[in-house]
């Protein structure tokens, strides 16, 4: 029996390929086109018109000797490392607290809880930066009122990344919380039963009990949390435009002042594919840890 | 063999519609009138308020263009206009370009550079001797225009009267930038620092509006030298427009705050703010978020500093006309230019609508123009003074505008870090303009400095 070759496999199910086929088209027109595109891009100096400018890697080269780069890229991992540390426990804990209390309005309370989820980012930005204006701010007027200094939230370089953080916690909080409240859902409430009946505290059944079940549910969250973060983009561009200076400023606002203000495009699309770069080590690292536990587990 | 029959019609089916749907007619009446349609302009600021005005041009001119409309697509601001234009041109999506587009000195040169707009030399050279000064200053590229000037705006000096003739000091002091700075540190002293001369913005605004349209041309400072040399550091001007902002700032003569934002609204509310100099369309946020304070402000040319002796750089702000085969309402859109720049009568009848509605409105370009009783009218804004006269003046004896290069975007945002870390207190002004030139020369080097 002569074996076919791909082309008449392909054939003999064209009618089947031919219905998977739109996604594919639109893969390839919208995802792996412009992908395969702005890494040659990556590699010329072009402002959109006109001729291209061939420099090699010219353009990641001088990536690493721009301050501005420089501090975006430190900025970014701030915002990732401290976004995993605030959202993901804070989560935790508001969803295993709705999830022991038994009350009627338990389902009010989890819509009132996930309401900053679904509110518009432009709108929730602004109603922060009036909350920590320096002069005028509620924050800061808390502040002063029990005697502490006011702080310049927005308008120092040392402390604006702490309002932007706050506004990203505040908002993805509630979306990490269904996601664990879901899981928590799955466990048997046979085990609470009989940690009840063993004369278990609350601390020891969220230790030994909800832990441990939902950690896989926490590591999609880490690595859900992490690619959020390397791409944050609305909340800082809100609050303080990346400033003051570029204090604030995530990789991808940079990316995007290179590619749309400035129009450097070629220079832009290095940006991309140095953040891409980062987040495939720092998600293939936190894969690696899970799979190492879930055969742990096993 | 039916399944194969069915592939193909519905493919060729599907070929069809596409091939129609990106054919676009163009029909051309023969009389002479523009054909049916939509002229479309990219726009940014409040550019709606302008829709009344294109159609009342329109509806004077249904001999030439009974059946078209105006849509005016309100964009981010001028880089998602040429953004927007740059990937339709890259697509090869002429027929979703628009006729004119919003833009500035920057993104008109690259744009021109690049063959995107039309170059209106010929329309524009007749009318030179009939526009005030500084219209085509920066509607040009190489040695043709490819900008319509909409407005010609200068800096003005806007003092609020009753903070003024509560500390009894004569505004007539501010005519220079020094004695500016006198009346801010007498204000400081005299109300025990709840008064401040001004605002500074801890954001890019500071560089905006204290800068690159502020103190910088009046100290005839300079980013580039005539071979795109970066000079900012050596420059004598330029130190002497950073010093300003340094002395304002450490002096404690401003408060920090955001322009264009509610706490700095309230600090004027409350008689904090005694001044802003800045350009006149600061008249349009006044009157809107600051209705209850009608009476309270007057205007002044901008200072000019003592030893060099011109007042602030006006800002032009201007439409250009995208270059297309397709572009079947170009020629109108000059008519409505020369309608909006010249038709006294009709841009009076707009400009009292624009007052009512509390909407923003230039003064007219046009020097004939400007000689209308209207255009001197006072307004009960500014305890009836006349504002619109005080803009006309402030252009006269007005500074050059900085050179303008393809490179200029990038230099004002490296420009403006090095500012707001300053402001932050990150560094002092000799290290920010140090760091200024070092990242400017670093990134961008030399730039083509033909304007």
């Amino acid at each position: 029996m002569i074996e076919k070759n791909i082309w008449q496999k392909i054939w003999q199910k064209r009618l089947m390929y031919l219905f998977i086929s739109p996604f594919f088209l639109l893969f390839i027109v919208f995802q792996f086109f412009p992908l395969i595109y702005s890494m040659i891009l990556s590699l010329y100096k072009w402002n959109g018109l006109g001729a291209r400018e061939y420099v090699g890697f010219k353009n990641y080269i001088n990536l690493f000797s721009d301050q501005m780069f420089l501090e975006c890229l430190e900025n970014t991992f701030f915002y990732w490392a401290l976004s995993i540390l605030m959202i993901i426990p804070v989560a935790l804990i508001i969803a295993a607290v709705t999830f022991v209390i038994s009350s009627k309005r338990i389902k009010t309370y989890q819509t009132i809880l996930f309401l900053p989820y679904v509110s518009a980012a432009v709108s929730i930005g602004l109603v922060f930066y009036i909350l920590f204006d320096h002069n005028a701010g509620f924050v800061n007027n808390i502040l002063a009122a029990i005697g502490f200094e006011r702080i310049p939230w927005l308008v120092s370089t040392k402390v604006s990344k702490f309002p932007v953080l706050f506004l990203v916690s505040w908002r993805a909080i509630p979306w990490y919380m269904l996601i664990f409240y879901s899981g928590l859902q799955s466990i048997n409430r046979d085990l609470f039963e009989a940690a009840k009946i063993d004369g278990a505290n609350p601390i020891q059944n969220l230790m030994n009990i909800i832990i441990p079940t939902i950690a896989p549910l926490a590591f999609f969250c880490l690595i859900n949390l992490s690619i959020e973060s390397f791409r944050r983009f609305a909340e800082p561009q809100i609050l303080t435009g990346g400033g003051p200076g570029s204090s604030s400023m995530t990789l991808v606002q940079y990316l995007y002042i290179n590619g749309f203000t400035i129009f450097k495009l070629g220079y832009a699309s290095a940006i991309g594919y140095v953040l891409t770069f980062i987040l495939i080590i720092v998600s293939s690292f936190q894969l690696r840890i899970m799979i190492k536990r879930s055969k742990e587990g096993v | 063999m039916k399944k194969t029959k069915l592939i193909m019609i519905v493919l060729t089916m599907v070929l069809s519609l596409a091939v129609m749907g990106c054919s676009k007619s163009t029909q051309v009446s023969n009389d002479g009138a523009f054909p049916a349609g939509k002229m479309t302009l990219y726009a940014y600021g409040q550019p709606h308020f302008r829709q009344e005005y294109y159609d009342a041009f329109l509806e004077r001119n249904r001999d030439i263009a009974p059946e078209v409309e105006v849509e005016i697509i309100q964009t981010e601001g001028e880089a998602d206009v040429r953004q927007k234009v740059m990937l339709s041109f890259t697509a090869g999506a002429y027929d979703d370009l628009p006729t004119a587009i919003s833009t500035n000195p920057v993104s008109m040169q690259a744009m021109a550079e690049s063959g995107i707009l039309k170059d209106i030399t010929e329309f524009l050279t007749p009318y030179s001797t009939k526009l005030v000064d500084g219209a085509l200053e920066q509607v040009s590229f190489g040695n043709s225009y490819y900008g319509l000037p909409r407005s010609v705006r200068p800096n003005i000096l806007f003092y609020n009267n009753e903070i003024f003739e509560e500390y009894n000091i004569d505004p007539a002091r501010m005519s220079t930038i020094e004695g500016w700075l006198d009346v801010g540190r007498e204000l400081k002293e005299k109300s025990n620092g709840t008064v401040f001369l001004s605002y500074i913005d801890p954001g890019s605004r500071t560089w905006r509006y204290y800068g690159r349209r502020g103190v910088m041309p009046q100290a005839g400072a300079k980013i580039w030298d005539d071979e795109g040399n970066c000079i900012i550091d050596s420059d004598p001007g330029s130190r002497l427009a950073f010093n300003t902002i340094d002395t304002l700032y450490k002096e404690e003569l401003v408060l920090k705050s955001a322009i264009m934002q509610p706490p700095l609204y309230d600090a004027t509310r409350a008689n904090k703010i005694a001044t802003y100099m800045i350009g006149a369309f600061w008249d349009e946020f006044l009157r809107k978020n600051l209705p209850d304070m009608e009476g309270k402000w007057r205007t002044l040319p901008s200072p000019m500093y003592e030893n060099i002796g011109t007042r602030g750089a006006p800002v032009v702000m201007m439409e250009a006309l995208i270059e297309t085969k397709n572009n079947i309402y170009a020629d109108l859109y000059l008519k409505y230019w020369e309608d909006f720049t010249f038709n006294n009568e009709a841009r009076i009848t707009w400009t009292k609508s624009m007052e009512k509605q509390n909407a923003p409105y230039p003064n007219p370009i046009s020097l004939e123009m400007l000689n209308d009783a209207f255009w001197q009218l006072p307004s009960s804004y500014y305890g009836e003074e006349s504002f619109r006269q005080k803009e006309g003046e402030g252009l006269q004896n007005a500074s050059v505008n900085l050179r303008v290069t393809s490179d200029d975007i990038e230099a004002d945002i490296i420009i403006s870090n090095e500012l707001e870390r300053y402001l932050s207190g990150d560094q002092n002004m000799d290290e920010a303009i140090s760091n200024m030139a070092k990242n400017i020369k670093s990134r961008i080097g030399t730039t083509d400095p033909v304007q």
